[in-house]
């Protein structure tokens, strides 16, 4: 049998890779370059919630900078609130846009536990809404994606017009780290970057888990074929409802993680390009594959940070020129080409007649 | 009370109706068999049934219950089965899997989140596959099996349900001699327990299992009764059996 879909196997893979990236600080000394490593890690996490809802739901997400973007400006709204004080007791850019008082919307975020609960809980509602009643009217594929895009267009532009709630196109920019009770959250150190990591294995673990369990099944019953599922007794859009929303949750702890390492949020956030090139990482690294996944965002983006400058504006034609590659020659991605080398070796050291059935036995679940 | 009725179905497309004031009546554990030549509104009859379709009006009761307009999976809980009539298996799943889904005792995907056993599944399994003659496929992708492998694998999904009334559109088309004479057998031994309601074309067939055939001709009710009657009947021989007249 083909060692890729052995679950324990997997789970192996699983274990090697997270202590491989644990260990990464005793190497790396270089602050900055920790901080950015652990901005990969906010980045595996928005892979790997594509790849559970593209991958195993077969729900094309265009808009995951959505829930990514809410939960990143939740927390910066946090972070921001932290640093006022009575004697100064509203953000320097709303005085810029005359207003003289702390708007409601803002109010909430005075409360750390509560700014953090919110960032978390707001772009989940939002996911749960917006799939339920998309899901609940049938639409998929293409559709759904179309919709996806355009509500990331109209957050970019709701987000970009209130400027004096969102200090528009600037963005804001919390001007010390996060304090969690008396204790600063050094974006720089190893803690921040163990945390994310840690985030990222607990979403891991939990997603590996989700494809493994009997929703995540369904789920996969309703890639193949909705309609069919419907005379089973399942519920299609609860199933699509809740997958979508749980990548949303995913994405949104993403999105507080990256404005605790870069201190800054902006429009960017929802740009249509960020949320393309989520979807590429799973492309790239093999969308049915939860560490694939993971590890196209590592390497796309961390080509982008070292061949980007060699490149310059050239750069998104590699990229685009590579995704075509991977999708024209391996539809699974770089997860694919493991599988078939894994699968030939195992066929040429048994060589007896059980390959031919081993050969087409279906990929479990989970990778 | 009456196990599932059907009373003055109508439906239609846009303004032609496809379903024409169809009534009948369905008694429990019988095999009741659905003919007609195409156009007559079978296969739509069994999409009012199921949800896929909403009917314009009339009424559908199953156990007293007014099923009329429920949703697709609603109805599936309330225990009436599908067979489709292309085959409709998940391709890309194993045929374990696939019978896994079929299985679909919990339905809320929250707490299927939660749960990797299904109690009673690997007992029901055993049974279904061995019913089936799958056992020795169980591992292998459901997108690679035969025609008839194809056929036999939805017939199990669908007792994997473990419905009270199946609905089987075509189930024996493809299959071979043989194989037809396996699922004439399987269907005896489900009809003590169970109701079904065959859609065939295949009239040796039809002989072979039906307690009672209803025709249907143009969306409505042509004549309904055992077989011989209907063979008899010098209006089905008319539309359906045809040959003679010419």
């Amino acid at each position: 049998m083909n060692l890729y879909h052995n679950v324990k196997a997997q789970w192996l893979a699983y274990g090697v890779f997270f202590v491989l990236l644990a260990l990464l600080p005793t190497f790396v000394s270089d602050s900055f370059l920790l901080n950015q490593f652990a901005t990969y890690g906010v980045f595996g996490m928005l892979a790997l919630s594509i790849s559970l809802c593209w991958g195993f739901g077969g729900i094309l997400n265009l808009g995951q900078g959505i829930p990514f973007g809410l939960g990143a400006y939740g927390m910066a709204m946090t972070m921001q609130m932290q640093t006022q004080d009575a004697s100064n007791p509203i953000p320097p850019f709303m005085l810029n846009n005359s207003l003289d008082h702390l708007p409601l919307l803002w109010e909430p975020f005075r409360h750390t536990a509560l700014g953090i609960a919110l960032s978390l809980v707001v772009p989940t509602l939002f996911c749960a809404i917006f799939g339920g009643l998309m899901f609940r009217a049938r639409v998929s594929g293409p559709f759904f994606a179309i919709m996806t895009l355009a509500m990331l267009s109209a957050w970019y532009t709701l987000i970009l017009d209130i400027q004096p709630y969102t200090n528009g196109a600037n963005g804001i920019t919390p001007p010390s780290p996060l304090k969690l009770g008396d204790y600063a959250v050094d974006p720089y150190s190893p803690v921040a970057y163990w945390s994310v990591l840690a985030l990222l294995l607990v979403a891991t673990v939990g997603a590996k888990l989700m494809t493994l369990s009997r929703f995540g099944l369904v789920v996969q019953a309703v890639r193949g074929d909705a309609e069919r599922v419907r005379f089973l007794g399942y519920s299609v859009a609860g199933y699509e409802t809740t997958v979508y929303t749980i990548a949303g949750l995913i994405a949104a702890v993403a999105g507080c993680c990256w404005v605790v390492l870069t201190q800054y949020v902006s429009p960017a956030q929802f740009d249509t390009t960020f949320s393309l090139s989520m979807v590429i990482w799973a492309g790239i690294g093999g969308r049915l594959s939860l560490i694939g996944a993971i590890i196209g965002a590592f390497l796309i983006q961390g080509a982008q940070s070292y061949l980007g400058d060699t490149f310059l504006n050239t750069w998104l034609l590699v990229l685009g020129a590579f995704f075509i590659l991977v999708v024209r020659f391996l539809p699974k991605g770089l997860a694919g080409l493991v599988e078939s080398i894994l699968g030939r070796l195992s066929v040429s050291s048994k060589g007896n007649g059980n390959d031919v059935a081993a050969h087409r036995l279906y990929p479990q679940p989970g990778e | 009370m009456s196990f599932f009725e059907i009373k003055h179905l109508c439906k239609s497309f846009d303004t032609i109706p496809v379903i024409n004031d169809f009534s009948i009546e369905i008694v429990e554990q019988t095999l009741c068999c659905l003919v007609g030549p195409n156009g007559a509104g079978k296969t739509t009859t069994m999409d009012l049934i199921t949800g896929r379709q909403k009917p314009t009006s009339g009424q559908i009761l199953f156990c007293d219950d007014d099923i009329t307009g429920l949703d697709e999976h609603e109805i599936a809980r309330l225990g009436i089965g599908r067979k489709f009539q292309v085959p409709a298996v998940f391709r890309d799943l194993s045929v374990r899997q696939n019978l896994e889904v079929a299985y679909s005792r919990s339905t809320n995907p929250l707490k299927n989140i939660f749960r990797f056993r299904e109690p009673g599944f690997s007992q029901q399994l055993d049974e279904i596959a061995t019913q089936t003659g799958l056992t020795e496929r169980l591992g292998v992708e459901a997108g690679i099996l035969s025609h008839g492998e194809t056929q036999w694998l939805e017939i199990g999904m669908v007792l994997m349900q473990d419905p009270r009334m199946l609905l089987l559109d075509e189930p024996v088309a493809g299959m071979t001699e043989a194989e037809i004479e396996k699922t004439v057998s399987i269907f005896r031994e489900l009809k003590k327990t169970n109701t079904l309601v065959v859609v065939e074309h295949d009239m040796a067939f039809v002989r072979e299992i039906a307690d009672v055939v209803t025709v249907m001709h143009m969306g409505s009710l042509l004549a309904q009764g055992p077989i011989s009657d209907i063979e008899a009947n010098p209006r089905v021989r008319e539309v359906y059996l045809g040959d003679e007249e010419g």
